[in-house]
């Protein structure tokens, strides 16, 4: 008989933390590698002819990119673009966040309902995946539109709720097929297993169905913060809402003649909300996937 | 056999049909007229080529698939009630242990089902954990055992709310003969210990034989009780597998999966 090596979960342990840090490495590999192919066509762009325009207006070096940080915001004011950028990335993190949340909350609950009564499946999934095929991005303006002319109570619906809503959008449809497909996921042997235990649907729910869905949540939680992030950046362009990454990009992207550099520290803002939302994933991740094989990790 | 129910045997099957799509073209009678008493403390085996309906069997008694027609007791009370009392525990060939339970609370899975406290389903989770001979094992996780320890959790697991009856539909088919041997004993020892009515499905005619008190021959399509082969072997020892009446009924139960004639089968087997 095959004992177990008590060393083993240990060990597990060790790679996990070194493939991390490999992982962090290999970032940190990749950036060097943009920086010097970036500074590389720029120098080339010097002596012959590119298909693109290297001039300095058009891509800046990547030093005065940095530089751009401390630089004020407009002439003569306190604040530095970096602070301004920080500080629009975190009001667009908490939308995404937001969208997010009420994404995958709504896209959960509609799995479990879907999951829960066949009927339900067959009369809601053809409208979940047609909700996709509406560009909502598109019809942005319009949203924000229909949004203003609601009122709940004391709460006033700004264009900020209309964004979040847009992000909440794009994350649930990802999060509800994901979790639909995991919460079916248990092997026909565990259900009976549980029915002889006289196992009540809610039992069902928690004990079984939500655990065995794990695999499959992790990566439609992936995709569903992208598309979070993405939505709130496009969604905060396409309104014109004030506060976030989405509205500098634009503004920056206006003053590229006088300050170049100024709109790439917005791209690293907006790269930042990125990592920011990777970040949170591979934090749920690894919380979910705590009592899990290795194997059966996203 | 009686057609009234006394209430008395640990398991009463009369008149099992069992068919599958019924009505439409692709319709399978699994069973077909099932009648059997199973006597409280008796260990029976299920034998039968592949898809004679042994586990249809087994998954209707434990009410895991409705009858189409005919009645199923334990202990007096009807499949569905006997599940909702938690009459029986199962094992299957697959261990079905939950990847993010540790051990133990694999174990305490059905007793947390029924709202025992934490602490008492601990308490009876290692106890079982002792008996079945993995206590060190408690806190380590399933994928972190071989299959055959795999499969003495889920025998502990079906004994966790201390069932009169088990069903095992193959418990030790993916083990290797040496292991499977001392499977074996384990039950046997367990069913001494605890004093549990078995309903026991195997492919193996030695199985069948070394374990049971009974063995109940099969033939499919439509499936169907074709013998029972009593077996008396005594207390089972490391000698018993190679004494004549050990033999003797692996022969009987031979004979009676091969030949379907009266005539082929010798006369210790008792013809349905
Ligand atoms: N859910 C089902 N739907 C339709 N037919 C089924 C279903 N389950 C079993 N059957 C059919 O019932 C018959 C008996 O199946 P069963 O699984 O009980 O056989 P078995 O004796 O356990 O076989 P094995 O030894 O291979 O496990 C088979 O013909 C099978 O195809
Ligand atoms: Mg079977």
């Amino acid at each position: 008989m095959s004992e177990p090596v008590s060393g083993k979960q240990r060990g597990a342990t060790r790679t996990r933390v070194q493939r991390g840090v490999i992982s962090i490495l290999w970032a940190l590999a990749g950036v060097v590698l943009v920086v010097l192919m970036w500074e590389a066509v720029k120098f080339l762009g010097s002596f012959i002819e590119l298909p693109i325009n290297t001039s300095d207006t058009s891509m800046p070096h990547v030093w005065t990119m940095v530089d751009a940080f401390s630089n004020p915001v407009v002439r003569g004011s306190d604040t530095t673009v970096l602070q301004a950028v920080v500080s629009a990335t975190l009001t667009s993190l908490k939308i995404a966040l937001g969208g997010f949340t009420i994404g995958v909350t709504f896209g959960i609950v509609l799995a479990v309902i879907m999951q829960r009564f066949a009927f339900f499946e067959r009369g809601l999934l053809p409208f979940v995946i047609a909700s996709q095929t509406v560009p909502l991005i598109a019809l942005a303006p319009l949203i924000v539109g229909l949004g203003n002319r609601i009122s709940f109570g004391p709460i006033e619906w700004t264009t900020t709720y209309s964004v979040m809503f847009i992000a909440a959008y794009l994350a649930f449809f990802p999060l509800s097929v994901g979790a639909l497909r995991g919460l079916q996921a248990p092997s026909a042997t565990s259900l009976e297993l549980m029915r002889s235990y006289a196992a009540r649907p809610n039992q069902m729910l928690w004990k079984l169905r939500f655990p065995s869905s794990v695999p499959y949540l992790v990566p439609a939680l992936k995709v569903s913060a992208a598309a979070a992030v993405v939505g709130t950046v496009v969604a905060e362009i396409s309104t014109g809402v004030k506060g976030g990454v989405g509205r500098l990009l634009i503004e920056y992207a206006r003053e590229t003649t006088s300050q170049p550099a100024k709109v790439y520290v917005a791209v690293f803002g907006a790269i930042a909300l990125g990592l920011a939302a990777a970040a949170l994933v591979s934090a749920l991740d690894l919380y979910l996937t705590r009592n899990l094989p290795k194997e059966s990790q996203a | 056999m009686s057609s009234v129910q006394t209430s008395h045997q640990a398991v009463d099957v009369q008149g099992l049909w069992k068919i599958f799509n019924e009505g439409s073209n692709n319709e399978v009678t699994a069973l077909s007229d099932i009648n059997l008493s199973v006597k409280p403390g008796e260990f029976i085996s299920l034998i039968g080529p592949s898809g004679c309906g042994k586990s249809t069997l087994l998954r209707v008694i434990g009410d895991l698939t409705g009858a189409t027609r005919g009645e199923v007791f334990i202990a007096g009370e009807t499949a569905p009630v006997a599940r909702e009392k938690q009459l029986y525990g199962i094992a299957f060939q697959q261990a079905a242990l939950f990847d993010w339970r540790t051990v133990r609370r694999n174990v305490e899975l059905p007793l947390e089902l029924q709202g025992l406290g934490k602490k008492e389903r601990r308490e009876r989770a290692l106890e079982l954990l002792e008996l079945v001979q993995l206590s060190d094992f408690a806190e380590h996780r399933p994928w972190e055992l071989s299959g055959g320890m795999q499969q003495r959790v889920a025998i502990a697991r079906s004994l966790a709310v201390d069932p009169p009856l088990l069903l095992m539909d193959e418990p030790f088919g993916a083990l290797d003969e040496m292991t499977r041997e001392r499977m074996q004993n384990e039950l046997l020892r367990i069913c001494q210990e605890t004093g549990k009515t078995i309903i026991f499905v195997t492919h193996s005619i030695p199985e069948a034989v070394y374990l049971s008190d009974r063995v109940i021959v099969m033939s499919p399509r439509p499936g169907r009780i074709t013998h029972t082969v009593p077996i008396e072997l005594g207390e089972r020892n490391e000698d018993t597998r190679e004494t004549d009446t050990f033999y003797a009924g692996v022969t009987a139960v031979r004979e009676a999966l091969r030949g379907r004639s009266a005539s082929a089968s010798p006369p210790r087997i008792e013809e349905l």
